[in-house]
């Protein structure tokens, strides 16, 4: 792909990945194939502030680990009052990091 | 944090000895009654219950035999009672023999609940159970 797409698409998507990531996926995304681009560029992915601001307000309901497709945590979260309270305040610092890996985890589906 | 194996089984296990150890705590002390001891966050910051509260009584009086009154305090209790009677016996057999069963039938469970048609009546099973939890 064009490198200045690639820096584009960098540029306005790169909040949503780890800083070691974005090296690996620029790489990847400058030698693929220019056919993906228009599946990449619809592509939608979780906001790891949103997340944040969820996590703070209904952690202790699991509903952050529902928004970011980890169902069966989110059931665990939920039906143990968000894990004794414990699991609640840790996942307030976890869940950026957790929302940024499965955005990677979304991107790769297109790598 | 991507889940394999290992890690899901180790925070279903440390889940399960918690709970057992609370629940231990619960039985011997009555620490249940004292208003002070509040594990739920919900619950301490606004007073209202949060779906889940009433799990631990709902417990004790299931291991005391009060099926009913179980069900009454809430029904939420029987499905945990069922997960941590089945998944710590679930994880040692899967180690011991070294196989995946558990991770395996997670992940199917995983995408079962994804389904529109399964998500939507048991969120509303669960926010009638909160409904009537906070009435109660």
């Amino acid at each position: 792909m064009e490198v200045q797409k690639v820096d584009m698409f960098i540029m306005s998507n790169g909040k949503f990945f780890e800083s070691h990531q974005i090296n690996i996926i620029r790489d990847r995304l400058i030698a693929l194939d220019d056919s993906k681009w228009p599946m990449l560029s619809t592509a939608q992915f979780n906001d790891p502030t949103t997340t944040l601001i969820v996590s703070i307000l209904a952690g202790a309901l699991g509903i952050d680990r529902f928004m970011i497709g980890d169902t069966g945590l989110g059931v665990a979260k939920l039906l143990t009052c968000g894990g004794f309270g414990i699991w609640t305040i840790i996942d307030w610092f976890m869940i950026q990091k957790a929302t940024r890996e499965k955005n990677m985890q979304k991107i790769q589906q297109f790598m | 944090m991507i889940l394999d194996r290992n890690k899901l089984y180790s925070i279903l296990f440390i889940a399960c000895i918690a709970g057992y150890i609370w629940l231990y705590f619960s039985v011997t002390n009555e620490i249940t009654e004292i208003k002070s001891v509040e594990v739920c966050l919900i619950k301490y910051a606004t007073n209202i219950p949060c779906p889940s509260c009433g799990t631990t009584r709902s417990m004790i009086s299931l291991i005391k035999g009060n099926f009913i009154e179980a069900l009454n305090l809430n029904p939420i209790g029987y499905l945990v009672t069922l997960i941590m009677l089945v998944v710590p016996i679930w994880i040692i057999a899967d180690i011991i023999k070294s196989t995946r069963t558990l991770f395996n039938f997670y992940l199917k469970t995983e995408t079962f609940l994804k389904k529109s048609k399964i998500a939507i009546p048991l969120i509303i099973l669960v926010i009638i159970n909160w409904i009537w939890n906070i009435s109660k």
